[in-house]
């Protein structure tokens, strides 16, 4: 058959072994999926949600329930989000776990950093868009923190926040963050990023002489596969969005302090778990901030993996840096952990 | 294969080929219930303008809240709707007329068309005076 | 393989759109209301178009509900939908009276427009208990005199008439006296903001529904009433006597060991119904209502904060049947705006118009729901059944009493019923 425009937007064939699942989990590409549902759910939000503080909780109550499939859209938008960031993590050890940001590698893997945290930008931000007692606290936290910057810290606050504290003018500008000013920059670094993909040879896998499984599959193959990946996340999506609605708490008004307890969104639990030892400025700035850099210096710091090692987990050149990425991903999981425990 | 029969992977890619239309046609169904959501309440349609006795025999009053104009003569009563019948506009009220300033229609104090683009002459509201002894005017 | 994939896949997708699509059809239409009063819409209709409306006074039509009781009034989902309510199911509790009741168009106004209720119905002793609590503290020696100086939880009243600007909270009290101890503990239950004890002849809401809101079915009662379900949406000014015997006749405290010992028959007729089954009382005591004679001023309060029963209660039998030297006081209506004609129209047990004549008592209070006729008797609705009574005045009957002592304890001494 005659290649169409999306049998186009991939090389004519690729090595089999770029294509395995049990090999890259299609991680990124269900992570790029789900960056396109969310483009879509949010831009059919947008026709009904309004972002002024007294509105802003009902106008999402309208959305969920009076608006026909309101709710749906919004669940579906909630869900791919939390995934969204789910599968930016997974992707991210998996090229780790697999020694795949040897050169030329690296600088995509700064791009993949970049994506990572403006994911998580935006997750914060459309969590704040909600405007609902459940985001009361991580709002007045989160951006004191700004604040506890040294020397930048006021500055900032103001450039971040739009007034001395949250109210309507930051609401307002994270929803231009939300749906604008970080949505343009994933577009551009995204880009990039799929870019680099194909000019450093693909997904990783060892170079031809090294390669032991020697098989491609056509472009026709790879969309087939990935229009599957698309058919059954679509679906998983959907029953999610059906039947677990997305949390959503009385609107914040000027009296309103229902909260017993106030727990940060999920992402940010390891973070609410680190200020309880004492300092905001070191626990909830420096030392995200220096696990962050960590991560980010693993194609940096150690020795690359050796070549003919790629496209399998956990090769023996790749050692350290697994330990390293390993150990730090555990512990943000342990303080996600110990946070979501009952406190005694 | 014959060129009669459908082979299995032509009728496979059929088979999906109309299951996907039909997910696309059920997602386009939803979209549109989604997108035709009204949530403000409509506007009101009918208005309560106060005690008859404040419109005067001989009196031209205008409420421009419908926008209308309420004419009392010793005849009785009449509600002149101020809408342009050619695109919506309010129609200014003079004395020789009506004249809208979107477009240029004229209308005759009685409402008819003196000159176009409007076709159709401005409407006469119903309106009804229950018991409390108010006008009520409709716009519906 | 891979061809099948893509059918079995796209017909998944189909299968989770046809079930998204069902769960929508599953959910209820909204049903819309504007009240005139609030003009925001609300849709607490979608499930609770069935219950019936509070009182015509309160007509869902101008208020709705979320003007009232809080809540969320665009939710359908119901933990949403009721998690900003007030007080509950009962807005009426202290605790949020003012915001849902209050304001100076509803209940919380002034006394030159009769609507002050909160103000009367929050200092009145059976809200603040100032007085029992004065009394107790006295008898085992905590304070020096029956001043009331506090009250079941602190009250401010700064523009108080009667000289008691203010009462503490009596959990303040250090009680190292053990009977005073036992009274905090057994013996706060009847006032207003506290909840009842448990069982259904206590059963009773707290705040303005305490009395408003009448758990027992006028005509029923307490041996007659269990099983039945009463009303629970409701206000009305038509309240049985049944609701105030809740508090007021569950038994006797024992003031040796500070305990309550409750009542336990559950009387089939009015008579056995009323009181104590040691107190003394005539006819109209216990064929009528209790506020039929008790004033609103003596069951809600006059405004200001007072410490005992005797600064608030003054109807007498007089106050109606006069004495034998004088007709009972009366008041003829002449103003449209009197509150005699509001207080009947809420209560529609007698038709009120310009020009009639009804009793008054000596501090001006209308006692709207009896007239005299034009033979010499008068009139009685009863405010909870409607039923009508005559009766006729002491003056010109046989009564011998002395006509300067008037106190209850004499006219029982002729007029008692025996049990």
């Amino acid at each position: 058959m005659r290649p169409n425009f999306f049998h186009h937007l991939h090389p004519p064939t690729i090595p089999a072994q770029q294509a395995r699942f049990h090999y890259t989990l299609a991680a990124g590409g269900l992570a790029l999926f789900l960056m396109l549902i969310l483009l879509a759910t949010g831009i059919l939000e947008m026709f009904y949600y309004v972002p002024t503080p007294d509105q802003a909780g009902s106008s999402i109550q309208a959305l969920t329930f009076l608006v026909p499939y309101g709710g749906l859209v919004r669940n579906l938008h909630f869900w791919s989000a939390q995934f969204l960031v789910l599968f930016c993590l997974v992707h991210l050890l998996r090229v780790i776990l697999t020694g795949a940001y040897a050169p030329p590698r690296r600088f995509n893997y700064l791009l993949g950093m970049g994506l990572l945290v403006l994911a998580v930008l935006l997750d914060f931000t459309g969590y704040v868009l909600r405007w609902d007692e459940g985001i009361r606290w991580a709002l007045v936290t989160g951006t004191n923190l700004v604040k506890s910057i040294p020397v930048l810290g006021n500055d900032l606050y103001l450039v971040l926040i739009g007034s001395p504290q949250p109210g309507p003018a930051t609401l307002l500008r994270f929803y231009d963050w939300h749906i604008f000013g970080l949505s343009l920059v994933v577009l551009i670094l995204g880009g990039w990023h799929l870019f680099r993909v194909r000019r450093d040879g693909g997904i990783a896998v060892p170079p031809p002489a090294m390669r032991q499984d020697q098989t491609r599959i056509t472009r026709f193959e790879l969309v087939r596969r990935e229009a599957l990946a698309m058919l059954l996340a679509s679906t998983g999506l959907l029953l999610l969005s059906v039947f677990a609605p997305a949390p959503l708490a009385p609107p914040i008004t000027a009296q309103s302090a229902l909260s017993e307890t106030a727990r940060a969104p999920w992402f940010f639990l390891w973070v609410q778990q680190l200020l309880k030892l004492g300092s905001p400025f070191l626990w909830g700035v420096v030392v995200p901030l220096a696990l962050l850099l960590l991560m980010t210096l693993i194609p940096y710091i150690f020795p690359r993996p050796s070549s003919s090692e790629l496209g399998r987990w956990f090769p023996r050149s790749g050692r350290p840096s697994q330990l390293l990425a390993l150990a730090i991903i555990l512990t943000i999981l342990a303080l996600t952990i110990v946070a979501l425990l009952p406190t005694s | 294969m014959s060129s009669r029969t459908l082979s299995r992977r032509d009728f496979l890619k059929l088979a999906r080929t109309s299951v996907l239309a039909a997910c696309g046609l059920l997602g386009l169904g939803g979209l549109i219930r989604f997108l035709e959501a009204q949530t403000e309440p409509a506007l009101p349609t009918d208005f309560d303008l106060g005690p008859v006795s404040d419109f005067a025999p001989g009196s031209r009053t205008l409420r421009p809240e419908i926008p209308a104009l309420v004419l009392r003569t010793d005849a009785g009563l009449s509600v002149l709707s101020l809408v342009c019948t050619h695109l919506g506009c309010t129609v200014e009220s003079k004395p020789e007329g009506y004249i809208c300033p979107c477009h240029g229609s004229r209308f005759d104090p009685e409402g008819r068309v003196r000159r176009g683009p409007a076709t159709q002459p401005l409407r006469s509201l119903r309106f009804v005076i229950p018991q409390d002894g108010h006008l009520h005017v409709f716009t519906n | 393989m891979r061809r099948y994939f893509l059918f079995f896949g796209s017909v998944l997708l189909l299968l989770s759109l046809l079930i998204a699509a069902w769960q929508e059809s599953r959910r209820p239409r909204p049903v819309a209301l504007i009240p005139t009063l609030t003009g925001q819409v609300e849709y607490c209709l979608t499930c609770h178009s069935d219950l019936a409306q509070i009182s015509s006074s309160h007509s869902v039509k101008t208020f709705g509900c979320v003007v009232c009781h809080g809540g969320e009034p665009l939710a359908l989902d119901a933990n949403l939908a009721h998690s900003t309510m007030r007080g509950g199911a009962n807005p009426s509790d202290d605790s949020v009276v003012q915001a849902s009741c209050g304001g100076d168009n509803c209940h919380g106004g002034s006394p030159e427009t009769y609507s002050d209720h909160i103000q009367r119905a929050t200092t009145s002793i059976q809200a603040t208990y100032a007085g029992a609590i004065a009394s107790m503290l006295y008898t085992f020696g905590a304070q020096p005199d029956l001043t009331a100086r506090f009250a079941v939880s602190v009250v401010q009243d700064p523009q108080s008439s009667s000289g008691i600007t203010g009462l503490s909270a009596f959990g303040q009290v250090q009680a190292s006296n053990p009977a005073i101890k036992l009274f905090g503990q057994n013996c706060l239950n009847c006032h207003i903001s506290a909840q009842p004890l448990p069982g259904t002849e206590y059963a009773r809401f707290t705040g303005c529904a305490a009395c408003h809101t009448p758990l027992t079915p006028v005509g029923l009662l307490p041996g007659e009433g269990q099983g039945v379900t009463p009303q629970v949406h409701k206000l009305t000014t038509a309240i049985p006597f049944t609701q105030c015997d809740t508090c007021h006749n569950r038994g006797n405290y024992d003031l040796r060991s500070m305990t309550f010992q409750s009542r336990q028959d559950l009387p089939t007729d009015r008579l056995h119904a009323y009181y104590q089954p040691i107190a003394q009382f005539t006819t109209c005591e216990y064929k009528l209502e209790c506020n039929d004679c008790h004033t609103r001023t003596e069951a809600m309060g006059g405004g200001s904060l007072y410490g005992s029963k005797k600064d608030i209660q003054y109807i007498r039998c007089k106050t109606c049947h006069g004495t034998p030297t004088e007709l009972p006081l009366t008041k003829t209506l002449t103003d449209p705006n009197d509150i005699a004609f509001r207080l009947a129209q809420l209560n529609p047990v007698i038709d009120l118009k310009i020009g009639d004549t009804i009793l008054m008592t000596d501090k001006g209070d209308p006692l709207w729901n009896i007239r005299p006729l034009s033979d010499g008797s008068y009139e009685l609705f009863d405010k909870a059944s409607g039923q009508r009574y005559t009766f006729k005045p002491v003056k010109g009957s046989g009564c011998t009493q002395d006509p300067s002592r008037q106190d209850s304890a004499s006219c029982h001494q002729c007029h008692s019923v025996q049990r």
